[in-house]
């Protein structure tokens, strides 16, 4: 379970305060796959960051007793000077895990041939976006964090990924932000509205779709 | 998660942080590595020219090499520690990616990384002074390996400091650099600070790097005596700015990421 206890997060930019959440009071239970909606700019990442442990709550408590994953989708982990190799190893490292296999792993699931012995800046985006979301998977979180899926690569690798994913959710479970129903129906059976810096659930999807297409 | 587990993981993550490091430091080839360690030698060598096309003897003992070591080795340390731990920050930003690296890991990541290729310069210096037979031996190796130590604990401090404040402003960078550019002339590489007149002395025994100059020459040499080394104070310097530095690291956290 991942918990938010009166969890508060603003934003200073400039002159100007954002306020994201609101004194929130929430439970992501286990073994829920929950969606995250929103509109545009309400604070969507910012949670799954607070989710990840990667950004502290201005005030307020978040604990889990789950491994989370960083918020795929999102691939400014990796260190553009070294190569796919060194960093696969160094993100296995940092896990605990016996980085051979982890390195095996990801090599058969992103594909990337020969390439994984470049440097990442010579990476199309595409091919990041493989091997972080191949590096992820090798690594069996129990929690896996989405932000926005955006379909990568050809059409054979998003019937691999996806298939890969549900495979994954039978073990491991998901926090998806996706503004895509029919994702959110792939993978989803609960979800979160987030609006005017407070959290809503909702047991079912229609009624989240529906207040999410009302509201934003 | 007990104490022997997150041990555990706090020691992984350095180890893992520290050959990263390494990698982005020094680049794929050994070359790189090389010329870490030519850097100092070069410094030293350039110095003892000048001294010899002036017919200048060593100010103490017979070698002009070993007497600009013992000051050369730990200043160029003390800059490199200030540098490269200001921009850690900055620079290790995708890291914040995983939630079990803080952002203090990335100094400690560096400053073990400087230290140990500073081990690696110092016996490879001073192992070819004594070779060439430039250098006697050691009198008191211990007190090296303390100044050494020490030194490190004062320039992971300002490094500290300067992270937290580069990272506020950017232009810190600049004034870093200028206060930074008298410790050459204010850390006895040159001279013997204990026979510069009491005026001078006043204001030099304010500069850490001094004293931790010539805690090396005590260590090194038999009979060196300063008067100015005051172990307690660059102690106390050191771990007070090492204590603000981690402090404000803290207090700081929640508003950077």
């Amino acid at each position: 379970m991942i918990a938010f206890d009166t969890v508060t997060k603003t934003y200073h930019v400039k002159d100007i305060k954002k306020l994201i959440l609101d004194d929130v009071s929430f439970a992501f239970e286990s073994g829920k796959n929950i969606a995250v909606m929103g509109h545009n700019g309400a604070g969507k990442s910012t949670l799954m960051r607070l989710i990840a442990g990667i950004e502290l709550p201005t005030s307020g408590l978040v604990t889990s007793d789950e491994t989370v994953s960083w918020p795929l989708g999102f691939v400014g982990g990796f260190n553009g000077l070294m190569t796919g190799i060194e960093n696969v190893r160094f993100v296995a490292r940092i896990y605990g895990h016996d980085s051979d296999r982890i390195l095996e792993d990801v090599r058969q699931f992103a594909e990337l041939g020969l390439s994984i012995e470049l440097p990442i800046s010579t990476y199309s985006s595409g091919m990041k976006a493989r091997l972080a979301f191949g590096l992820s998977l090798a690594i069996n979180f129990d929690c896996y964090l989405i932000d926005e899926i955006t379909a990568v690569g050809d059409r054979r690798f998003k019937l691999k990924s996806k298939k890969a994913l549900t495979d994954k959710i039978r073990t491991a479970r998901v926090i998806m932000i996706s503004h895509a129903e029919k994702t959110i129906h792939n993978y989803c059976d609960s979800g979160v509205l987030l609006h005017n810096s407070k959290l809503y659930y909702y047991d079912d999807l229609k009624s989240l779709i529906k207040d999410y297409q009302k509201f934003c | 998660m007990g104490i022997a587990k997150l041990t555990w993981l706090q020691i992984r993550v350095i180890v893992s942080l520290t050959l990263r490091e390494t990698r982005m430091t020094f680049g794929t080839s050994h070359s790189g590595y090389l010329w870490a360690i030519v850097q100092p030698l070069v410094s030293i060598t350039f110095l003892v020219f000048i001294f010899y096309l002036i017919g200048r003897q060593a100010p103490y003992g017979t070698s002009l090499a070993l007497f600009f070591s013992t000051a050369v080795l730990t200043l160029e340390m003390h800059n490199k520690m200030s540098v490269s731990l200001m921009r850690a920050f900055t620079s290790n930003k995708a890291l914040l990616t995983y939630p079990m690296i803080r952002e203090t890991d990335t100094l400690f990541a560096r400053t073990v990384l400087i230290g140990s290729t500073f081990v690696i310069i110092n016996i490879i210096l001073y192992g070819g002074l004594i070779g060439f037979g430039l250098a006697d031996l050691p009198s008191n190796p211990e007190h090296i390996i303390l100044a050494f130590l020490s030194a490190l604990l004062f320039s992971f401090g300002l490094g500290t400091i300067n992270a937290i404040l580069y990272q506020r402003n950017q232009s810190w960078q600049h004034v870093e650099k200028v206060l930074a550019r008298p410790l050459f002339f204010m850390s006895g590489v040159f001279y013997i600070p204990s026979h510069m007149p009491p005026e001078a002395v006043m204001v030099l025994k304010w500069n850490p790097v001094l004293h931790l100059v010539e805690w090396v020459r005590e260590g090194y040499y038999a009979n060196y005596t300063s008067q100015i080394l005051d172990i307690p104070y660059v102690l106390s310097v050191g771990a007070c700015l090492s204590m603000i530095g981690l402090f404000f690291e803290r207090i700081t956290r929640k508003s950077r990421v």
